[in-house]
């Protein structure tokens, strides 16, 4: 239950961290990938600069939403010396409940205002 | 590499140690990525701009992310080691604060600026050198204006005066100057106008500015002052101006007359005082020109060179006065204290670190580099330092008004503060030398070894940690013996002042000081002798029959020089009638004026009602006047015989009064006449009372204003606080160094305990090995005994040759102040007997050791 407040206490998460977060649970990735993933996903709209992306990552570390991971996927493909980082448990659910935070407050908006077909 | 990417690689540099290491690398090699990727040249410009920005804002993020880490880490550290971290903070606190307290006292008299135009060029001249008659205003100004070194000068005689004005009557310091006076200090009137040329000629001088203080508590501040008339010594003045607030030259004044050229306001048959004359060099003449030239002025017109030391005196060094020295001397000292304060802070921060070795160690084998350990041991000494000087702050206040107490300041303006931009610089600077002495150097060393046996994680302590304890040790033991032998002879300087005899009891005593210048009890010396009433007589008489009705007063008697409120001066000549003479001062006194002191009369009679005017004139001398014109024979009954006057029988012999306690030199030496037949103008009231005089000084001041409001009663105080007041700054001293002197010894004895029961800890296989092998525990502690009191043995033999040193500097705090060689050893014997103490106790653990134990520790 402690943990469940917990959790709560971290929401909103800022919008590159779930980005990041979403990102991870596909699977492991290096900094530089993440952030060419997310830029992709985003259809350019993100793009996040070296500084603030290894600042949020940094932050994930030491909240223990990430952790640096000791496999390398792929070593032929990549440089050795790159870290790489996995989501945790506790990461995984932080992304989780924000994910439903967004789901309340999309619903909340279909109720009220009613939101044209995305189709 | 271009130019970018290398000066992106120095920007990284700019990270927290902790950021730098994890992602340095990363974000460097990015940055070359995109940039090889942005291609085209407005590209690759707008790339840079976005990558400076990021790095704009993030560094300063995630700096303060590491520090408020390292911060709560220091916190956790600290809270672990409360006691120590209190008594380190303790230290510092009360060693920058009082250093920072005391630098307060030396920027308001020696630093900072005086409140008048270009202060620099103000110069005391001792004298005027001219053909013409300097003692007239157009002889003076015509003077100061031809002067070749001097723009001008004015001159100005300090008084005290009666005031009366609102049918209230006052005791007053004034001043009267020419009328040049303000405008040659560049000081503009708050309200009104200064004096106007030719306004310090006689007949046209009965004009007066008034201080601000004056004006309002006076006054009320009411404008419509200018006009108004007032009574200086019965003298009317008109007020033509309010001076600005806080200014006071020269001293506490409350108010300016443009009469230094005339003796109208001084008491009838006086025209003998001059004014100090202050000068405004020219520009471009710098003290030593001037100076020169002055010195051949005044040989040019006859002055000798041997007799006549003249020298221009900068107006600052003159308002520093004498308190210049002994503030050095205090900051000096203070500056030791803070010293030792500091070798102990870098002693906890040492041990704690060793302690700390197998934590740092650890983290450095994770892969925390050195800069990252030095950061946070360089963020921990920050932390103490900082919350030190907050409290220091504190410290620093309570220093100051003690301070003010003890050492008054001549003007308002230099006032003693801590808000100045000068003081709060030097905290500031104090603390964050502090800092970096004694907290990041050795944080910096420890990160060195660190990396270096981060390997050996636990092997005995690095020798330059030990190398470094020992002489942390041995600057603490050098500074406690300076420190304890000055106190020492403060101390007992001081105690020998509180000892001595002064010749007349200080309890029971109430004094209450009136002035009847200017009063219609004024004598008019002018009129010639034969038919000349004596006014004073009926004033004293009421006053005193007025105090002896008020219950529970003894005995009330008048002095013209009562001890500890008058200076004592040799200014009068007395010859015997054997021939033979010597120097010593007239004090005027009523009947029971030794009974009301508890001052004995050795030989003799007091005076009596009978002494009064035309009887025959007697007069009682001390016992070292007696002395020294009659060595060998009683003087009662002879006639002693002062300057110009006619001769006096002595009637009586008393014991010596010391007039000022700290000075020692011809203070004894009194010829008493009585006040009946040579009445004084000015006098202090003694009244001896049943139980504590303090509390009848209202009623004893209220009697006294009944007597007739137009004479002003001031300086009601008991005789027993006049003694502290004139006490006060021997006291001041002796308590500052004996205080520091404790603290240190304090220190020194915790610093001891410390690295002994560090150096324990540290060797306890080694001892236990020891012990295994045969050695007894009492060997292996007096061992340690020898080893610990090496370093206090080196430091000591370095303080006592800093307290020879100190000796000389001690009789600007108290000029009785004796060092003796005594002392010195006292105080190396004091610090050796607690230091082994402290390490004989802190080794009282080996004999509880349990060998097996010990060697199973590693």
């Amino acid at each position: 239950m402690a943990k469940e407040t917990s959790i709560q206490a971290s929401l909103p998460l800022p919008l590159p961290i779930f980005h990041m977060l979403l990102a991870l649970s596909e699977g492991e990735r290096h900094g530089y990938a993440l952030k060419r993933e997310i830029l992709q996903r985003t259809n350019g709209k993100l793009n996040l600069a070296s500084g603030a992306l290894y600042g949020s990552i940094s932050r994930m570390l030491d909240q223990g939403w990430i952790e640096e991971s000791d496999e390398r996927p792929d070593t032929h493909l990549d440089d050795e010396r790159r870290r790489y980082y996995r989501i945790t448990a506790l990461g995984r659910r932080i992304v989780q409940a924000e994910a439903i935070r967004l789901q309340h407050l999309v619903r909340l908006a279909e109720n009220t205002l009613g939101l044209p077909d995305l189709a | 590499m271009p130019v970018p990417s290398r000066f992106y690689r120095v920007l990284i540099k700019l990270y927290p140690a902790r950021f730098r290491e994890e992602f340095g690398e990363p974000l460097e090699r990015q940055f070359w990525d995109e940039y090889g990727q942005a291609g085209s040249a407005p590209a690759r410009a707008i790339f840079l701009l976005r990558a400076f920005a990021d790095l704009a804002a993030t560094i300063p993020a995630e700096i303060l992310r590491e520090l408020l880490q390292d911060l709560r880490y220091a916190a956790r550290v600290y809270r672990r080691r409360a006691f120590v971290t209190t008594l380190a903070l303790a230290a510092l606190a009360l060693a920058i604060g009082a250093s920072t307290g005391v630098f307060s006292v030396v920027n308001a008299r020696l630093l900072r600026s005086l409140p008048f135009r270009s202060p620099a060029r103000l110069v005391l001249v001792p004298q005027l050198i001219s053909s013409l008659n300097t003692a007239t205003p157009v002889g003076f100004h015509t003077t100061a204006q031809s002067s070749p070194f001097l723009e001008d000068a004015a001159s100005y005689r300090p008084q005290q005066m009666n005031l009366n004005a609102n049918r209230r009557a006052l005791h007053v310091q004034i001043a009267e100057t020419s009328q040049n006076f303000f405008s040659l200090l560049g000081t503009a009137p708050a309200l009104g106008r200064t004096f106007a040329p030719g306004e310090d000629v006689e007949g046209r001088d009965r004009v007066t500015v008034i201080s601000y203080g004056l004006w309002q508590q006076f006054f009320g501040g009411d404008p419509g002052i200018l006009g108004a008339t007032i009574r200086l010594q019965g003298v009317p003045l008109t007020v033509v101006g309010v001076a600005p607030p806080a200014f006071d030259f020269p001293g506490n004044t409350s108010l300016w007359t443009p009469t230094v050229f005339d003796f109208a306001l001084l008491p009838a048959g006086e025209k003998m005082v001059r004014g100090t004359v202050i000068g405004r060099m020219k520009p471009g003449i710098g003290i030593a020109a001037a100076n020169r030239i002055y010195r051949e002025g005044v040989l040019a017109a006859g002055g000798n060179r041997r007799l006549e030391p003249f020298r221009l005196e900068p107006l600052r060094d003159q308002l520093a006065g004498p308190v210049r020295q002994a503030s050095f001397v205090l900051l000096g000292l203070v500056m030791l204290v803070l010293l030792i304060a500091c070798a102990n802070v870098a002693q906890l921060l040492l041990s704690r670190t060793s302690e700390r070795r197998t934590e740092l160690t650890l983290r450095a084998a994770l892969g925390a580099s050195r800069a990252r350990l030095v950061q946070q041991l360089a963020t921990e000494s920050a932390v103490l330092t900082l919350a030190a000087a907050c409290a220091g702050l504190a410290v620093a206040r309570w220093t100051v008004q003690l301070a003010a107490l003890a050492l008054p300041a001549q003007l308002a303006t230099q006032a003693y503060t801590i808000l100045d931009w000068r003081v709060l610089s030097f905290a500031l600077g104090l603390s964050a030398l502090t800092g970096v002495l004694f907290g990041v150097v050795p944080a910096s060393l420890i990160g060195r070894f660190l990396v270096d046996d981060a390997l050996r994680a636990r092997g005995p302590t690095p020798r330059g940690i030990r190398r470094m304890r020992a002489v942390v040790l041995a600057v603490q033991a050098a500074v406690a013996v300076v420190l304890l032998a000055g106190s020492l002879t403060l101390g007992s300087s001081f105690l020998k002042l509180l000892n001595m005899d002064l010749g007349y009891r200080v309890d029971h005593v109430a004094t209450l000081g009136i002035s009847l210048f200017g009063t219609r009890y004024e004598t008019d010396y002018r009129v010639p002798q034969t038919v000349r009433t004596l006014r004073e007589l009926p004033y004293y008489r009421q006053a005193l029959d007025r105090l002896r009705a008020v219950p529970g007063v003894e005995s009330v008697a008048a002095v013209d020089f009562l001890p500890l409120v008058n200076d004592p001066h040799l200014g009068d000549h007395f010859t015997l009638d054997s021939g033979q003479d010597g120097p010593a001062m007239q004090v005027a006194a009523t009947p029971d004026y030794f009974r009301t002191l508890s001052a004995g009369i050795v030989e003799g009679r007091d005076f009596t009602e009978a002494d009064r005017q035309g009887s025959e004139p007697v007069a009682i001398v001390s016992q070292s006047f007696a002395r020294q014109v009659s060595p060998d024979a009683s003087v009662l009954g002879h006639k002693v015989t002062p300057d110009q006057d006619q001769p006096l029988t002595i009637v009586g012999i008393a014991a010596d009064a010391r007039y000022d306690p700290l000075r020692k030199q011809f203070a004894d030496v009194q010829v008493y006449t009585p006040m009946a037949q040579s009445p004084g103008t000015a006098a202090t009231i003694t009244v001896c009372v049943k139980g504590n005089p303090e509390a009848y000084l209202p009623i004893l001041r209220d009697s006294l204003r009944q007597v007739d409001p137009e004479v002003p009663v001031y300086g009601v105080m008991t005789l027993n606080q006049r003694l502290r007041e004139s006490l006060a700054r021997p006291r001041f001293y002796t308590t500052a160094v004996l205080f520091f002197a404790g603290f240190a010894l304090l220190l020194a004895v915790i610093g001891a305990y410390g690295a002994v029961s560090h150096s324990i800890a540290q060797r306890t296989q080694e001892i236990g090995v020891r012990i295994a092998v045969g050695a007894s525990p009492r060997g292996v502690r007096a061992m340690l005994l020898r080893q610990s009191m090496l370093p206090v043995a080196a430091g000591m033999l370095f303080g006592i040759a800093g307290a020879a040193a100190l000796g000389r500097f001690l009789q600007h705090l108290i000029l009785t102040a004796e060092p003796a060689g005594t002392t010195t050893c006292a105080a190396a014997l004091v610090l050796s007997a607690t230091a082994a103490a402290a390490i004989w106790i802190a080794t009282g653990r080996i004999l509880r050791l349990d060998p097996t134990a010990a060697l199973r520790a590693e």
